[in-house]
């Protein structure tokens, strides 16, 4: 696919929300990573298309496959790539997070990637750095990357999510995958069901465009696809949910509660799961349904073409004069 | 089941508001025939009950047993005094024994339904002691009639708050207690001229208020169902009727005590008056007989709690609150209605059909198809609840008051369960 292809320019140097995103934008993430993602999965070598390119990956919270999936996607594509973690000596000196980051942001980096247990932390470093960058996930606000995947598997499968029964159960109200997959489904005009016990729903989450149920069995009703939400351990003290015992026998995903959804419903999770809670280890394993490694391998494509056009489209952008004007030329 | 003729009662079915002579034929467990005058088949016992009360056995929405214990305080006594108060349903406290927060606690229930008498409901925690919730969802897939603070009511509004929010998940009753937990801390009397004279720890009036007006507050806020707890104050009774207006999704019980007596009975110290909530003023009773004749309080409950005798013999403050109710619940209404503030059949109305719409129960009601869950009584007949003529011994604050009504038949399922002049 060429970039002459489009009559559109993806214009985005920033990806903190999805609500950045026209369904246009969407369309060329997903036909990026459908090449990424056949390539990856043939062992074909990527487009050094982020030859020579410094992305930063500041992770303020632990992750292990976030921080993975984007540095194996910005390697792929040949980028220079420093993470920096929670744990790590550089953010853990007493330095504030803001100074961390204008310091790295000094050293002339083409992308951060920021994960942050702070709502609006993205967009925060995006203002004070001015460095292009990618929200892996703040606080309960967003994870766009994880909603584009999670679409994108669906598109993969499908060919097209719009007019498809989507559930999303478990732990909405701190769930930013959540909101950023409400938000993009919607865009993309897929039916969109929530279901959790009142305690882990929004107030008002009627009016996210989706329909609301805390009733498990009801909400499956014809559905193509059911994600479940992991659920925290925290949260069964302080009375959110009483007991996992409770949450698995009222909102646990299994071979016989996916009887009422329809036959060939899909089953995903973002990751990381709690067998034996949210979804039911032998569902989780179970090939035919559950589509949850597909979910990690598309998170690879997904990244790398988020990274190539906002990295494409950024005004900083200095590494390399061939790629100006045209990322994939 | 063989089949019973009832005759020349006196039919009381408070959930269709009839009054009337009349007939009562029971088949099966069922209620057969409701009519002015049934005719006798064979093979039927016919009982002629010369004119006395016939109406649906009675629910109790509030009994606290302790399911560990085969003495005055087990189920089984529960269940035996309650049959002979005339009452069928017995919906056990979620604070019973040491709290019902998880459906395991309702094992002892379950057995004991197997050779209970009358009909036995458990009802579970929404927050336990040590403030986690409970297993509100399980509990309640097990058979609980609601769940709720047991008695100790939650200061902390935020937990208060998911509790209902999550109950309100599968529309739900949770019983949120009348009264405010600070307030009430370390008390065991209201505020009043009364009880400051004779210097007892004291709660103001306001307390209990306050706690309906919170709850009025989080019914609308959450959008749960909240069942007030044991209502007795003219003042949270006019803040009820006011959320009642509001229609926001808010019911109420009342302590059968507090419409019988008032803070001048506990003015001798006597532990028996011990009670939780505390008794109030004369005007209090007054306001909630009233609320009752008005159809404002969903359910009449016996509060029973068996003490014992050790438990009571300390100095007031010191004493066990809590009083054994069973036997005298239908008296305490009989009387209430002689003393001629409210009729028999609003009387009865919280404790039959009042109750059983609220939890969706099928007794409570008079009506062909419904189980014959019966009690006969005569209104009338003056009764001393003696601690001798007694199933339950424990203290009461009943103890050798003059009444009137008398139980003469309880039958549960087409059974009799209670008949003490055979």
């Amino acid at each position: 696919m060429n970039r002459t292809g489009f009559s559109y320019d993806f214009r985005h140097a920033n990806l903190v929300s999805i609500g950045d995103l026209n369904p246009l934008d969407v369309r060329m993430i997903f036909e990026r990573s459908t090449i990424h993602f056949d390539h990856n999965r043939a062992g074909v070598r990527a487009e050094r298309t982020l030859d020579g390119a410094t992305v930063i990956n500041l992770f303020f919270e632990n992750s292990t496959r976030t921080l993975a999936s984007f540095e194996i996607a910005a390697k792929r594509l040949g980028a220079h790539v420093i993470n920096f973690s929670a744990g790590s000596a550089s953010i853990s000196k007493g330095e504030s997070l803001e100074d961390t980051a204008l310091n790295l942001a000094a050293m002339r980096p083409d992308i951060q990637v920021v994960r942050h247990s702070a709502a609006g932390a993205a967009a925060h470093f995006a203002r004070v750095t001015g460095v292009s960058t990618v929200n892996a996930g703040d606080g309960a606000h967003e994870h766009p990357t994880q909603a584009l995947l999670d679409a994108f598997t669906l598109t993969r499968r499908w060919g097209e999510v719009g007019g498809r029964r989507i559930l999303i159960v478990g732990d909405i109200l701190h769930s930013r995958v959540a909101r950023s997959n409400v938000a993009l489904l919607n865009m993309l005009h897929a039916d969109v069901r929530l279901c959790g016990p009142a305690t882990l729903l929004p107030e008002d989450a009627d009016r996210w465009g989706v329909q609301v149920f805390h009733d498990l069995e009801a909400a499956l009703e014809g559905c193509d696809a059911v994600m479940a939400l992991r659920v925290q351990r925290e949260r069964m003290s302080g009375g959110l949910i009483p007991s996992d015992r409770e949450y698995r026998t009222l909102y646990g995903l299994d071979h016989g509660r996916l009887e009422h959804a329809k036959p060939d419903c899909l089953v995903m999770h973002p990751g990381p799961m709690n067998r034996g809670v949210e979804i039911d280890g032998a569902l989780a394993d179970d090939r035919e349904r559950a589509v949850i490694l597909e979910q990690v391998e598309a998170g690879v494509a997904v990244r790398m073409a988020v990274l190539e056009l906002i990295g494409a489209a950024s005004p900083n952008q200095r590494y390399d004069d061939r790629t100006k004007g045209g990322a994939h030329s | 089941m063989s089949a019973i003729l009832f005759r020349h009662a006196r039919v009381i079915d408070p959930a269709a508001r009839h009054d009337a002579p009349g007939d009562v034929r029971i088949r099966g467990g069922v209620i057969a025939e409701i009519a002015p005058t049934l005719t006798p088949e064979g093979g039927e016992r016919v009982i002629d009950l010369d004119g006395a009360v016939l109406a649906p056995a009675l629910i109790d929405a509030r009994c606290w047993v302790n399911p560990a214990s085969t003495g005055q305080s087990g189920i089984d006594a529960a269940a035996r005094a309650a049959a002979a108060g005339g009452i069928g349903t017995l919906i056990l406290a979620p604070d019973s024994g040491t709290g019902m927060s998880r459906p395991e606690h309702f094992a002892a229930i379950e057995a004991a339904s197997l050779t209970s008498p009358v009909r036995l409901i458990a009802s579970g925690l929404a927050i336990d002691a040590q403030g986690e919730m409970g297993e509100i969802g399980l509990m309640l897939r097990a058979g609980a009639a609601y769940v709720g603070d047991g008695g100790r009511p939650e200061p902390d509004t935020r937990l208060m708050r998911r509790a209902l929010a999550y109950a309100s998940g599968f529309d739900a009753w949770t019983a949120m207690t009348c009264e405010d937990a600070g307030l009430a801390r370390g008390t065991c009397a209201t505020e009043s001229d009364l009880s400051m004279r004779m210097g007892l720890p004291a709660r103001p009036a306001a307390g209990e208020r306050l706690a309906v007006e919170r709850a009025a507050l989080l019914a609308e806020l959450t959008g749960a169902r909240i069942l007030l707890d044991r209502i007795t104050t003219a003042g949270a009774l006019k803040a009820l009727e006011a959320a009642l207006a509001r229609e926001l999704d808010i019911a109420a019980t009342a302590p059968v005590t507090h419409l019988m007596f008032n803070e001048m009975d506990a003015g001798g110290f006597d532990a028996r008056f011990r009670l939780e909530p505390p008794l109030r003023r004369e005007e209090d009773r007054l306001a909630l007989i009233e609320a009752l004749a008005a159809g404002a309080i969903a359910a009449l409950v016996s509060d029973h709690r068996a003490c014992t005798g050790e438990s009571k013999a300390h100095p007031f403050p010191e004493a066990a609150p809590g009083s054994a109710n069973l036997e005298a619940l239908l008296s305490a209404l009989c009387s209430a209605a002689a003393e001629g503030r409210l009729s028999l059949i609003d009387a009865l109305w919280p404790v039959t059909a009042g109750p059983a719409d609220l939890f969706g129960l099928n007794q409570g009601r008079l009506a062909p198809g419904a189980p014959a869950d019966l009690v006969i009584f005569d209104p009338d007949a003056p009764v001393i609840y003696g601690r001798g003529g007694r199933v339950c011994p424990a203290p009461s604050a009943f103890e050798n008051r003059r009444m009137t009504g008398k139980v003469l038949i309880t039958l549960v399922e087409g059974a009799i369960i209670h008949q003490p002049e055979g």
